[in-house]
């Protein structure tokens, strides 16, 4: 007996209803092509699909249309490392702006297979659309789930759901705790156990798969497809309460593009030895993080905190986290916060060549960060599923912050930053 | 459509003459169910998908009512002192990550107590009053 579930966009087995098994997902533009198309008829025949249908398979979507500037352009303020260009001190919308497709197809009682495609500001400067996930699922008991395909990664709490605004407070989650994850899904596997404890729930969840993507670096991109990724998290929830620990790891499969962005900016070759003091391939980076998480009638609030150590001498090791807390009136949720990062700059290379180490030395300076963000916003639920939020973010910290951003002017930035947001967060 | 939107209607009106009226709610449960009571976290945890069996081990079947129906208003209202936007939030980011849809939403107390007494896990929740002899209450919701 398949469960009749209500979502908005559900089809129902109609006979004469596209039915979308046939959608094969040949092709991405041939997935959209045929998402829209079912979302539409989604629409308009949900109320016949609530009636009384097996809507084995739904459609649900998620976007934001979002505009942020700061106050300056000594560097561009972007919403994690996975864009290539941010904002400066004109308005822009393709920071935070984002739109999400996503279809749910209970093929059997315990199998599901989820696919979302997603489109928003990436590495190569486009929104050109790509399938967020894919994975199939299967649930042999209740409370254990068993998933593979192409998966998203949580490592820090909220990782896989950075880009549904309408889900959470702010209008982006904090950077001085997200900016370094540029990473989102893997191909593999995870399983999630829940077990119930007292008043409480355990969940622990792990995961192994090859990392996907690409980071920007300048003009060029750090190709991270393949490295391996794992990881998990051990959780208790007990009424309003939710703790949390988590580690995760990710070897390097590819050094970073570092040698072709200084021979095209600066015409500089990179020597061999450079190239090995800086190599990136083969390292491993670990991630750990503790999450607190207070809900429960208008307070909500989040301490969050996490370490992260790199292999590489190219990045730091850094510390950050953040406080935040929101009290709901009405319809309206002011909230403030306060965030921060700390990264350990490494020792600089003496090899007896000045100016190689000199050079050396300024690329490793592109990763320190060391800077606190006091935040200040409203989230208004203005309608059923839209919500309508504005952000003030006052960025403190060293003119040698500069990991957190894209294109700075090193002599001109101080540190000390602005930022202004609005956004509009919806489901549907 | 029109059916849901002149519910709406009727009700946004409703609202404002009379203020809503709050029943007395109550969770129930299948009769055959094996399950007698629970605390306000079972129900907290079987409601939000958090556990989605009960204590013998019986997976646990949840329902809901549409979005806007007072009842739900009320039911969140009073079991975790959330609004509406809020849970759809919390649904929105379960749905968005992968790891579980909302319960099924029907539009009227009868569809649930038919829901929960054809199905050995249903769970839902309905007024008092309406709690009939194929269902057991097995937590009673403090204004």
């Amino acid at each position: 007996m398949q469960t009749p579930r209500r979502s908005v966009g559900v089809l129902d087995s109609t006979p004469g209803m596209p039915s979308t098994p046939r959608c094969a997902r040949h092709s991405l533009a041939g997935w959209l092509g045929c998402l829209f198309p079912a979302l539409l008829v989604g629409l308009f025949f949900s109320a016949q699909a609530l009636a009384d249908a097996d809507p084995s398979f739904s459609v649900q979507g998620f976007g934001t249309l979002g505009a942020v500037r700061s106050d300056t352009d000594d560097v561009e303020f972007v919403r994690d490392l996975s864009q290539a260009r941010g904002a400066t001190n004109e308005w822009t919308a393709k920071t935070d702006s984002v739109i999400g497709l996503q279809a749910n197809w209970r093929i059997a009682p315990k199998w599901q297979v989820v696919a979302q495609g997603i489109s928003r500001y990436r590495y190569d400067r486009s929104f050109k659309p790509e399938m967020a996930w894919a994975f199939v699922k299967y649930e042999p008991a209740p409370n254990l789930s068993l998933r593979a395909g192409r998966l998203g990664t949580e490592f820090f709490m909220q990782a896989d759901s950075r880009w549904v605004g309408y889900s959470f407070l702010t209008v982006r989650p904090p950077g001085d705790f997200f900016w370094y994850l540029p990473f989102y899904s893997i191909h593999g596997a995870d399983v999630a156990l829940s077990v119930p404890a007292g008043e409480g729930i355990v969940r622990g969840k792990v995961f192994y798969g090859l990392s996907r993507g690409k980071i920007p670096l300048a003009d060029e991109q750090w190709e991270i497809k393949a490295s391996p990724m794992q990881g998990g998290y051990l959780e208790y929830q007990a009424g309003a309460w939710q703790l949390r620990a988590s580690y995760a790891n990710i070897r390097f499969k590819r050094d970073l593009p570092i040698a072709r962005v200084l021979k095209q900016e600066s015409n500089y070759d990179l020597t061999a030895d450079q190239q090995r003091f800086l190599a990136a391939k083969g390292t491993r980076t670990h991630y750990y993080s503790l999450g607190v998480v207070y809900d429960r009638g208008p307070w909500q609030a989040q301490l969050m905190l996490n370490h992260i150590r790199q292999g590489t001498r190219t990045l730091e090791d850094s510390d950050g986290g953040y406080a935040l807390i929101g009290y709901r009136t009405g319809q309206v949720t002011p909230y403030v916060g306060y965030s921060w990062v700390r990264s350990k700059a490494r020792e600089k290379p003496v090899t007896g060549d000045p100016l190689a180490d000199a050079v050396t030395a300024y690329v490793m300076q592109d990763a320190h960060s060391e800077q606190n963000t006091r935040f200040l916003g409203m989230r208004w639920d203005v309608a059923r599923n839209v919500a309508l939020k504005a952000q003030w973010d006052r960025v403190q910290g060293s003119s040698s912050s500069l990991f957190p951003y894209r294109r700075d002017d090193r002599p001109n930035w101080d540190g000390r930053m602005d930022v202004f947001s609005l956004s509009m967060d919806f489901v549907f | 459509m029109s059916r849901r939107f002149l519910r709406l209607l009727l009700f946004c009106l409703g609202g404002l003459i009379a203020g809503p009226a709050l029943a007395d709610l109550v969770v129930v449960v299948n009769a055959r169910s094996g399950v007698a009571a629970m605390t306000r976290s079972d129900v907290i945890n079987i409601f939000f998908g958090r556990n989605r069996q009960f204590f013998n081990g019986l997976e646990a079947l949840p329902v809901d009512l549409e979005d806007m129906h007072p009842q739900r208003v009320q039911f969140y209202k009073q079991l975790v002192g959330k609004d509406l936007s809020e849970i759809n939030a919390y649904w929105s980011r379960q749905v968005f990550t992968g790891r579980m849809q909302a319960p099924p939403r029907l539009s009227s107390t009868d569809e649930v107590l038919k829901w929960v007494a054809t199905r050995p896990g249903g769970i839902g929740f309905v007024e008092l009053s309406r709690a009939d002899a194929r269902v057991r209450v097995v937590y009673e919701l403090k204004p």
